[in-house]
């Protein structure tokens, strides 16, 4: 029998009350919140599956002589950053690292790593998300430049959302661990953005593989 | 613990009070600060969208269809908040003390209590059920006028485009807001007790889940008030006709996305249970197939659902951004939209069907008193469905003009999904063999469902032969199929399971012989409707036209009759579920004399559903075995003296 | 009622509740065993019932009732045939489907009042491995029978003619592309093709998706924007069969219709030189053939021109009086002025045809049913 400890989102309520529901047997090992969050990426992960078959669409349906496709009315060729884009994979790749070393520092009570280890993730993704935004400013075709362009800000944007949603989460989280709510015991509420953290990032390197390299 | 059972002891455990809330309406979660919220939300979204536009010296300032996806993807999220849909998660995330969990927000006492956000699931079923079948009428209304104008050839009672609106409309609103949700709801009332849990895995999310589903047919239905009509490009709004409608067009994709987030919620949610929240004894092969097919589906859904998101999502970019996915002009490409959607949409209608599975199966052995055949195999056809549901998805472009090559291997994995569905067929035929069958209302639905289930699955496979569906794609003999299918097949598992757990969800019984009535009108009315369809398709009658041939005015004729016949037969369920509701005989536990878990407790449950967790000690379906057993609840140890055997309860899980 | 549950559960439970009763090489249930003489009587019942109700649905549904339209081409025949044979076997299952469960639902109804339950069959390994394995195989034979169709179908001798199509909101056009017959380049209202001859398709579209069907000739091809899809057949049958638009197109899908004409030898031969003659003389008749060629017929009547569509105004009555600047006009732009009780968006613009054709046409309606 598998009983799991309350979460830091359950605030033990008094059981001697009549009114409460009889305490619930747990099948399984896992945590429903960490079960929960890995669906919910399964489901975000064929999210960006639909925005690569676009992609693979635009791409490999539609012939097109070189790749990235020759700017309409000249002959030259789209370009893509493709070394700035190195240097952000390389950043977020760090920001793994770093959320990592966060949470497993709570979970030796280390305090100082933890708020370290969160304020550098939260650092590297916000640098991540500004060199992205500069390189969406300069990069020299809009959405609307074929359908190179489409899928290329689709695919990038739909990433950089995703970026931009795990900042929230992490920040939240920094602020929370600032007044100390997580503990050893209780981590949950730092342990799911981290998750999305990775997925983020992984995310990105399948991206920048795809679109970059590729 | 109580001492007395459970099914006799009236459980209605006072209410704690919770403490009164200070603050004033205004501030109070509900639907006065719904209200105020949505209208700043709306305000919020237009000075967004045209302080953006005049700032960037755009023209126009008003442009319609960036203000619709702003305000639909908005307005919405201010409304939850206004209900208090978020305020949990806003405390929690910002770390601000979180009301202690004082289970207010669960249990019904009065009918107020249902347009609340409640976070008991059996309220939330209940909210769900009352809501799909509200939007299953004003489909059905829509087929009304569908058929009434196809009564007769040429074009009498409403326009071409007002047509092809109520078809798009009739369609989307069938699909998504009632046979996808319906076994939400259904799932979210019964499957937490059948596997012993006290609620879903996530209760908050459960209500969220709920709450974006009126917002989805809201958002639907809305587009008729839009300039040129509601969205028309039918229910599978392929590119590039959808980007060149009207501005309505936007509320087809923008209120997918909220059905979409709505149910991949309920999805991840009932997985979560069904994985974590199992009573001991309750391993995977005990659970009964209501919940093995609920676990299936929730898999495609979660897997499935964010490609018809993703493909709507790049269709709006095409309408508000004016990218080119899949215009031609800019070297984007057309069947893939079509790819995109269907790798949602076949799995869709296994979505819509498994679930139905379930349900016959629950029946079936309950009123055959036999256990169900092969009951290994029944689990795990479901799960081969599942993975070849994955691999057809082509089957609705066999003549689309996609890749060539791809149309041999897709009608191959196309014809084999025959295999795990006859095996669930005749293994439900297997379990009638020799049973001692009651034909109460719940079974009627359960055997008509059998074989209008299997024209409509072999009608599939008709079409899942190339060759075959050259000749009848996009004529009306897939209409038939449609219909056979989530007709004949999903909505008839639908009456059998809301018939089936009536007495449960409101503690009195329906009415036998209107619920009776209902099944015959029903059966002969869509049949006389459906069947001629067949025929009158192979024989040149596209779909989607609101004029035809006169060949085949006869047929229509006798079509559209048996249509309004089959709306007249809704009345009478309607009529018996609210009167039954009201004033129906009162339902004891178990009417039904039926094994599963949610059986053995009072009609309706109490509050939390169980005094103790019960302990699983055997399969569910063991009808006829002398003394065999699916549970024991602790209520029940005043009858029986046993405890459960080690061997059978404790090892397994 | 609580009686009801009482009565299932009253049996303790030392009693085992699943047996598996398995003796190699004969038919024996898990759970309880069966009364081998009762079974049989059962089955041969059931047997009569299946027949009796397969004789009844196959009657009905192929011959009695003819299903498919007059098969019209070399590949209709290919596709009647897996039809029939797909019908068959659908069939069959769906008698058995239907007898077991009239049977089942006649011979095992509870009586009122009656509380037992029924034999405990868990299963039993050998039937569930044959259902299994009979539909496989069932599907897997029209799987290949379907493929080897399709794959003699995509496959026309190289001797075809190629005709272009263009589908457009709400019309379709045609025109020869090869040498054949000298009609190279020649534009056409309608399809015309020579009997036993293969005719590839070229089909395209400049707005949105349509698709392409002749019922009588089976195949069906979706006109997609951005691609060239192929359409293959070999016409068999003399006679004129309607084409039409099964993809959703927009407002005017439902009438956007026109017809093949399959010739023999020598009226195509006289068709030919029909043709060639209106493109020779000029004036009035070359008026007549934008007409025809443009497809204007499949939508309006026009006593002149033999042209009874039913789709847009009739023109010999509403022409009457308007000056050859209106009727211009009315082709250009037609959603400039809708006529009463017509739908707009459905006649589509006419902007791009030749102006010297433009001008035959304006004065060939004038004469013909204006002024
Ligand atoms: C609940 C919904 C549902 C279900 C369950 C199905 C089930 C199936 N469908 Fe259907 N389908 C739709 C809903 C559904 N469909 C809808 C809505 C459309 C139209 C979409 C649109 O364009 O708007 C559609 C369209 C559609 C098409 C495209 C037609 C076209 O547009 O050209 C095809 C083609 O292959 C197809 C095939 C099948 C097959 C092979 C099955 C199989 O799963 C059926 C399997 C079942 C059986 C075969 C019966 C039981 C089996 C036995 C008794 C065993 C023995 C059988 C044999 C040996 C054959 N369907
Ligand atoms: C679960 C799905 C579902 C359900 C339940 C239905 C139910 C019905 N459908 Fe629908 N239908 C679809 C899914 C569904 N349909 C889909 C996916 C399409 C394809 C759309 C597309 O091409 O994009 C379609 C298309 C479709 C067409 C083809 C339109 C076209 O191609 O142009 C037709 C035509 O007959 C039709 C008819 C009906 C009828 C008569 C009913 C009836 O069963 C409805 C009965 C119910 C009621 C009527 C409601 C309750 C009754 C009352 C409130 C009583 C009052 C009314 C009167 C007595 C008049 N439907
Ligand atoms: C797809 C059907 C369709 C086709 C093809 C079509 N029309 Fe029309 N036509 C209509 C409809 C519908 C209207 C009425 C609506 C309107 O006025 O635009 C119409 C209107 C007209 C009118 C105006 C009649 C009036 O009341 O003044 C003229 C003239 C006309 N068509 C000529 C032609 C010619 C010439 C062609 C071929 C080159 C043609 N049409 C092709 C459907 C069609
Ligand atoms: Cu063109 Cu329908
Ligand atoms: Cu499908």
């Amino acid at each position: 029998m598998t009983s799991i400890a309350h979460t830091d989102s359950d605030h033990g309520h008094s059981h001697d009350h009549e009114d409460h529901p009889p305490e619930q047997y747990y099948s399984s090992k896992v945590e429903p919140p960490i079960l929960g969050i890995y669906l919910f990426l399964a489901s975000e992960a064929m999210l960006f599956g639909s925005f690569f078959a676009a992609y693979f669409f635009a791409r490999v349906a539609v012939p097109h002589e070189f790749w990235p496709p020759i700017r309409p009315g000249t002959n030259v060729q789209f370009q893509l950053p493709v070394f700035l884009a190195l240097i952000n994979t390389i950043i977020l790749v760090t920001s793994s690292v770093t959320v990592h070393w966060a949470v497993t520092s709570l979970k030796r009570n280390y305090r100082a790593g933890l708020i370290a280890g969160l304020s550098l993730t939260v650092l590297l993704g916000l640098t991540f998300l500004l060199i992205q935004i500069r390189e969406y400013m300069r990069i020299g075709f809009s959405p609307r430049d074929e359908a190179f362009g489409s899928t290329f800000f689709g695919l990038t944007g739909l990433h950089g959302a995703h970026v931009f949603m795990g900042l929230m989460f992490l920040t939240f989280a920094l602020m929370r661990s600032m007044k100390g709510h997580y503990s050893a015991k209780h981590h949950l509420g730092l342990e799911l953005p981290a998750i999305y953290w990775h997925f983020v990032d992984v995310m990105w390197i399948v991206v920048y593989v795809m679109v970059y390299v590729v | 613990m109580s001492t007395h059972t459970i099914e006799h002891g009236e459980h209605e455990v006072g209410h704690a009070p919770s403490p009164p809330d200070r603050r004033n309406l205004l501030q109070r979660p509900g639907w006065i600060r719904g209200a105020l919220y949505t209208a700043i939300g709306f305000g919020i979204a237009t000075a967004f969208v045209t302080g953006i536009r005049s700032l960037g010296d755009l023209d126009p300032v008003w442009e319609l269809d960036v203000l619709l996806t702003a305000w639909t993807v908005i307005v919405p999220l201010a409304f939850l908040a206004g209900m208090g849909v978020f305020s949990y998660w806003i405390y929690w995330v910002t770390g601000k003390p979180t009301q202690p969990e004082d289970h207010s927000g669960h249990g019904a006492e009065s009918w107020k209590d249902y347009f609340r956000v409640n976070t008991d699931h059996k309220v939330i079923g209940v909210q769900y059920l009352i809501t799909v079948f509200f939007f299953f009428i004003i489909g059905g209304l829509m087929a009304m006028f569908i058929r009434a104008e196809l009564a007769e050839p040429g074009t009498q009672l409403i326009d071409p485009n007002a047509f092809n609106g109520f078809t798009s409309v009739h369609a989307t609103l069938m699909i998504f807001l009632f046979v996808v949700p319906v076994f939400a709801g259904l799932g979210n009332y019964v499957i937490p007790i059948m596997i012993g849990a006290t609620d879903m895995a996530f209760p908050r999310l459960n209500a969220l889940s709920f709450w974006m589903l009126p917002i989805a047919g809201f958002i639907i239905l809305a587009s008729f008030l839009l300039p040129g009509g509601a969205f028309s490009a039918g229910w599978t709004n392929y590119a590039p006709l959808a980007t060149q409608q009207p501005d309505s067009n936007l509320m087809f994709q923008m209120g997918v996305q909220w059905a979409g987030a709505s149910s991949i919620a309920t999805a991840l949610n009932f997985l979560v249970t069904i994985i974590t929240m199992r009573a001991p004894g309750m391993t995977f092969f005990r659970m009964p197939l209501l919940v093995w097919a609920n676990f299936t589906t929730s898999t495609l859904v979660v897997l499935a659902t964010p490609f018809i998101a993703g493909s709507q999502f790049l269709l709006m970019f095409d309408r508000v951004l004016h990218t080119n996915f899949f215009e031609v002009a800019g070297g984007g490409y057309v069947v893939g939209y079509q790819h995109i959607f269907w790798f949602y949409s076949h799995p869709a209608v296994y979505i819509m069907l498994l679930p139905g599975f379930g349900i016959v199966s629950e029946v079936l052995s309950v009123f055959a008193r036999k256990p169900i055949f092969g009951y290994r195999l029944m689990a795990l056809s479901l799960v081969a469905i599942l993975f070849l549901g994955f691999s057809v998805w082509a089957h609705h472009m066999f003549v689309a003009g996609m890749a060539p090559w791809l149309r041999i291997p897709m009608m191959i994995t196309t014809l084999l999904i025959a295999v795990p569905t006859g095996i669930k067929v005749f293994s439900w035929l297997a379990t009638l063999w020799e049973g001692r069958i009651h034909f109460k209302t719940p079974m009627l639905w359960a055997v008509g469902f059998i074989s209008m289930f299997v024209i409509g699955g072999l009608s599939g496979i008709m079409l899942g032969s190339v060759p075959i569906d050259q000749h009848a794609s996009d004529t009306y003999f897939v209409v038939a199929h449609i219909h056979y299918v989530l007709y004949g097949g999903s909505v008839f598992t639908i009456f059998a399971g809301v018939y089936y757990w009536f007495p449960k969800m409101t503690g009195r019984m329906y009415n036998e012989a209107l619920g009776k009535a209902h099944f015959w009108l029903t059966f002969v009315a869509f049949n006389v409707t459906f069947f001629a369809q067949h025929w009158v398709g192979l024989q040149g009658m596209p779909r989607r036209v609101a004029d035809y041939d006169p060949a085949f005015a006869n047929w229509n004729m006798i079509s559209s009759i048996g249509g309004f016949v089959l709306g007249a037969s809704t009345l009478i369920f309607l009529y018996n579920m609210l009167v039954s509701w009201r004033s129906g005989a009162p339902a004891p536990g178990n009417p039904w004399r039926a094994l599963t878990i949610e059986w053995q407790i009072s009609s309706p449950p109490s509050k939390y559903n169980f005094d103790e967790i019960p302990q699983v000690v055997g399969g569910p379906y063991e009808y006829g075995v002398p003394g065999a057993r699916h549970v024991v609840l602790n209520g029940s140890r005043t009858v029986e003296t046993e405890k459960p055997e080690p061997a059978t309860a404790g090892a397994e899980h | 009622m609580g009686s009801w549950r009482a009565a299932s559960t009253a049996c303790g439970n030392r009693c085992p509740f699943r047996i598996a009763v398995r003796e190699p090489g004969r038919l024996v249930f898990r759970g309880a065993k069966p009364g081998p003489s009762v079974r049989k009587t059962l089955y041969i019942q059931l047997l009569l019932l299946t027949v009796v109700i397969g004789a009844i649905t196959f009657v009905i549904s192929l011959v009695a009732i003819s299903w498919l339209p007059t098969v019209a081409s070399e590949e209709g025949k290919r596709i009647d045939d897996i039809y029939l044979f797909t019908s068959v076997i659908c069939i069959g299952i769906f008698a058995l489907v239907a007898a077991v469960t009239v049977y089942a639902v006649l011979k095992f109804r509870a009586g009122p009042g009656d509380m037992e339950d029924g034999k405990p069959i868990h299963g039993h390994t050998g039937v569930e491995i044959f259902w299994t394995v009979i539909p496989t195989i069932l599907v897997t034979v029209i799987g290949i029978w379907s493929a080897v169709v399709v794959v003699q179908n995509d496959d026309l001798p190289d001797d075809h003619r190629i005709v272009n199509v263009e589908a457009q909101q709400f019309a379709w056009s045609f025109s020869y592309i090869d040498e054949r017959d000298g009609l190279n380049g020649m534009q056409v209202g309608e399809l015309v093709v020579r009997v036993n001859e293969p005719v590839e398709l070229h089909m395209r579209s400049p707005d949105v998706i349509h698709a392409f069907w002749v019922p009588e000739w089976r195949q069906k091809q979706d006109v997609v924007p951005g691609i060239t899809t192929f359409y293959r057949i070999t016409p068999t049958l003399e006679g004129t069969f309607p084409i039409i638009c099964t993809e959703l197109c927009g407002l005017g899908h439902s009438v956007m219709r026109n017809q093949v004409r399959v010739l023999s030898d020598a009226d195509f031969d006289a068709w030919v030189a029909d043709q060639q003659q209106a493109v020779d003389s000029g004036g009035a008749t070359l008026g007549q053939s934008v007409f025809q060629n443009q497809g204007c017929a499949a939508c309006h009547t026009l006593s002149a021109a033999d042209a009874t569509g039913a789709v847009g105004p009739d023109l010999d009555s509403v022409l009457a009086g308007q000056s050859a600047e209106e009727i211009r006009q009315s082709i250009v732009d037609p959603n400039d002025v809708i006529s009463e009780g017509f739908a707009e968006g459905v006649m589509p613009p006419y902007g791009a045809v030749p102006e010297d054709q433009l001008d035959a046409l304006v004065e060939y309606l004038v004469t013909e049913a204006g002024g």
